[in-house]
């Protein structure tokens, strides 16, 4: 059904791979965060909880392939996304990463508000890491997709904040790594705005350039993703087939009336009629 | 592609920078004859002060000029390091939300207060033009030498102190307090020879007085200091930056989970 990625190296395929990454965080019980409290509390012992984020995570994505990963909150989602991005640093395992990475977990990063949409669109993809002179040549194209129009000399204080999403968008989107990590910023702009945003990820798959999307919509799971990861209690409870991995989520993770509201079984008989 | 890394982060340092200089000044000339009003207003009311009590007898030629070259010294080096310090943590989401090398945004930091310096000076050079003195081209080639070696100081500083910001947050009251003693110890609203010569010595360790003294020496009274002084300071400068780098290695590391 999917079109296999052009790729012909076979040791080549692989776009990220983890290996055994745990992440534990320390959880001081009194937080010390000045001189004034570090001085004062020089001779009390320092107590603190260790709390296990991930727990020996080990998967591979390939080159192309639309990843999504899901759990419940605080099931280490994000903090994976985290390590793969590079903001935080695992304290074992090992992660292979080929290719330029563009984090998306946020969006807009380094937008002023006191600037103007050019100058903020400027800014915003040199922290992306492109050059002025990509950015120069993508400029017209950024506006264009972001549908801002003649608004992009305004500062960006006087805009809707549909508009901020929409430009720091365009301009991620345009920054044209080879694997972009998403951390729930699909939710932004109105529909017809999202169906284009998906969209152009759909073009990434043709491109051979892989996408790891954190998400709570299931549907969009779904929808999108060529494989996805369920990540419980720091660990990975199942990955594979987008429609088993979901169908498992939702019965781990809801009761048993959510579960009949939601018809999770009428869903699967749909599926199997089509 | 390592090329291409450092391009980029090069224009990521230079965007940073350039892009908080602008916000300072609003991209206009008034916004930047705004924001030299409160060096000029420290600048009057020691001035004022001071000079009776310095000048009086003779005993400083060109006192107020002495005194704008020091202040404008000290207030790039105030600026630099407040700026430095908490440049991590005002810009904690590049740190949270991204990954640039950290060391970008606390350089950016201090090459914004290099750009505002560049700007002051020209207050400089009207006071010198105004006193019609012209510095021989020697102390002008040390005063471009000694900026350079203020710079490093701040950025080493700045190394230092931002990833501890983070960690903790009091520093920046603790630093202005600090700033304030350290512009009473070093000769900006007083000429070193006021002291008594068993202390030049020691004064002259703090490479900021060491800087601040022998530029107004070397632009007013075309004094300089002396080899062993120079070997002294330059050596003070490097071991400064390498604690800086040093210290920076060791502390930037898990500052995204802290920030």
């Amino acid at each position: 059904m999917k079109k296999r990625n052009k790729q012909k190296n076979k040791n080549n395929n692989i776009a990220i791979r983890v290996e055994k990454v745990s992440k534990t965080f320390r959880v001081p019980h009194q937080k010390i965060n000045s001189m004034r409290s570090a001085f004062v509390n020089i001779f009390n012992k320092k107590t603190y909880e260790e709390f296990i984020a991930l727990d020996e995570i080990s998967f591979e994505v390939k080159k192309g392939e639309f990843v999504g990963i899901i759990g419940k909150n605080g099931s280490g989602k994000s903090t994976l996304l985290k390590i793969l991005a590079g903001v935080y640093e695992a304290d074992k395992g090992k992660i292979i990463v080929n290719g330029g990475v563009s984090p998306f977990l946020e969006l807009g990063i380094g937008f002023n508000p006191e600037l103007s949409g050019r100058n903020n669109v400027y800014l915003n993809a040199t922290i992306l890491g492109l050059t002025k002179k990509e950015i120069d040549e993508k400029f017209d194209e950024i506006v264009k997709f972001s549908e801002i129009g003649k608004f992009i000399d305004q500062q960006v204080k006087n805009y809707s904040s549909g508009m901020k999403a929409k430009l720091a968008f365009s301009v991620s989107i345009h920054a044209k790594r080879d694997i972009l990590l998403m951390d729930e910023v699909l939710a932004v702009g109105d529909v017809a705005f999202q169906y284009k945003c998906m969209n152009e990820f759909e073009k990434y798959k043709e491109q051979g350039r892989t996408v790891v999307l954190v998400s709570h919509s299931i549907d969009t799971v779904r929808e999108y993703c060529d494989k996805v990861i369920f990540i419980n209690d720091s660990k990975i409870a199942k990955s594979g087939n987008p429609e088993e991995v979901c169908d498992e989520y939702i019965l781990k993770n809801m009761t048993k009336e959510q579960i009949e509201e939601q018809g999770v079984e009428k869903e699967k008989k749909k599926r199997e009629k089509e | 592609m390592n090329n291409k890394k450092h391009e980029s982060y090069k224009e990521l340092i230079w965007m940073l920078a350039i892009t908080d200089f602008k916000l300072r000044y609003q991209d206009s000339v008034l916004g930047y004859l705004w924001a030299l009003l409160q060096p000029l207003m420290m600048f009057l009311i020691l001035n004022i002060v001071f000079s009776s009590i310095f000048a009086s007898g003779g005993a400083i030629e060109y006192y107020s000029l002495q005194l704008i070259t020091s202040l404008m010294l000290f207030i790039f080096f105030s600026e630099g390091t407040s700026a430095g310090l908490s440049s991590l943590v005002n810009k904690a989401q590049l740190v949270t939300k991204i990954y640039v090398p950290r060391w970008t945004i606390i350089v950016a930091s201090t090459i914004n207060a290099a750009l505002i310096f560049l700007m002051n000076l020209i207050v400089i050079i009207g006071f010198f033009a105004y006193y019609k003195l012209m510095p021989d081209i020697g102390s002008i080639l040390m005063f471009i030498v000694f900026i350079i070696a203020l710079y490093v100081i701040i950025l080493a500083f700045s190394l230092i102190a931002a990833p501890l910001y983070v960690k903790y947050r009091d520093l920046t009251i603790i630093w202005s307090v600090a700033l304030q003693a350290l512009m009473y110890l070093s000769p900006i609203i007083y000429p070193l020879s006021m002291m008594d010569e068993k202390w030049h010595p020691l004064m002259l360790t703090n490479p900021l007085a060491f800087i601040i003294h022998f530029n107004k020496e070397a632009l007013i009274n075309g004094h300089y200091a002396t080899t062993t002084q120079y070997i002294t300071f330059f050596s003070i400068v490097i071991a400064v930056l390498i604690l800086g780098i040093w210290s920076y290695n060791r502390n930037a590391k898990n500052i995204a989970e802290l920030i």
